[in-house]
């Protein structure tokens, strides 16, 4: 039986290592990646918590999460392939046309 | 069980750490999917096998052919070599995560189990998919519908952005060439219409000269007939 403290931990360092890929990478496509993985961190806790308690309510919250994870992917990725067809670079840094 | 759990936590763990560090972001993908099917496995350890199908379909499925397919598009395998604008950007998010994640693993071991596992594991049903979409549709109804119309907006949104703009008949070369051609023809044809109408005023007033009885206009008009 898997401790769910364990999982807990496991989820805790994913979502760090996440968070630290999207404030470190620079490049829009990998930031979204970490992005991914920080989501994937939340629905693992969900899982472990699932399992705790014994109620279902947290995995029907983690297919939510999951859907919600595919539409945000299908939007950045065309707000991404937009941007660099107008200056042929990913790189978050240049990305400052928002800036007041 | 315990050692296999290990197993695919330090998998997904390596795999989370070439996705952050990797500097061919073609292999910072494929770190993300060995992160994603790992976690599936776990799913199934933790008694969650429909997220963990759904993991395998949608996320290292779907969303991963998408990443890779968009990563290849736009050729931005080549890693970021200018200076980064914001400085010690790397110390800090390396401090800062660390931080945060020393303060969850503190919050985690304060945990205690709500009640034995054994006890809590039957009220699962295995994760199986009948009874999560029991629960899908009375109690997470409300998210699951909105979830569809943010799934349709994606869609829609999605197509809206990357279209290219509109290209008008007008500026094809091949539309462009046919309204040369027909604009040459025009100029013969209306040339040889304006001729047909100067001939046809030069009569008229020859005509209205010849009533009007004034017969010194007559002999210019002959020659200009002979010009025009």
């Amino acid at each position: 039986m898997i401790p769910t403290e364990a999982v807990l931990a496991l989820s805790a360092a994913l979502f760090s290592i996440g968070l630290v890929g999207a404030i470190m990478r620079r490049t829009a496509v990998l930031v979204f990646l970490c992005v991914e993985l920080m989501l994937n961190a939340a629905n693992l806790a969900l899982v472990a918590f699932a399992r705790a308690w014994g109620d279902l309510q947290a995995q029907s919250a983690v297919f939510i999460v999951m859907t919600i994870a595919a539409a945000e992917v299908a939007i950045g990725l065309a707000i991404i392939v937009t941007v660099f067809r107008q200056r042929v670079s990913t790189n978050v840094d240049e990305l400052s046309g928002l800036k007041g | 069980m315990i050692g296999l759990f290990a197993i695919f936590a330090l998998m997904v763990l390596t795999g989370a750490l070439v996705t952050v560090l990797a500097s061919n972001a073609v292999h910072a993908g494929l770190g993300l999917v060995a992160t994603l099917l790992s976690l599936a496995v776990i799913y199934v350890m933790m008694d969650a096998h429909f997220i963990a199908a759904v993991q395998v379909i949608v996320y290292a499925g779907a969303i991963m052919v998408l990443f890779l397919f968009v990563l290849m598009l736009l050729d931005a395998t080549r890693p970021v070599k200018e200076k980064n604008p914001i400085p010690f950007v790397n110390e800090v998010a390396g401090v800062a995560s660390s931080l945060i994640a020393g303060a969850m693993v503190f919050l985690v071991m304060q945990f205690k189990e709500p009640l034995p596992l054994e006890q809590a594991l039957p009220q699962l049903q295995a994760g199986a998919p009948e009874a999560i979409g029991i629960n899908l549709f009375t109690k997470f109804l409300l998210p699951f519908e909105a979830v569809s119309i943010v799934l349709l907006v994606a869609v829609v949104g999605a197509v809206a952005l990357v279209q290219r703009p509109q290209v008008r008949d007008q500026d094809l070369p091949e539309y462009k060439n046919a309204l040369e051609s027909e604009k040459e023809r025009n100029k013969e044809v209306s040339g040889t219409i304006a001729l047909n109408r100067n001939l046809n005023t030069d009569l008229n007033r020859d005509l209205d000269a010849l009533e009007e009885g004034t017969p010194n206009t007559t002999p210019q008009i002959t020659p200009q007939r002979g010009l025009s």
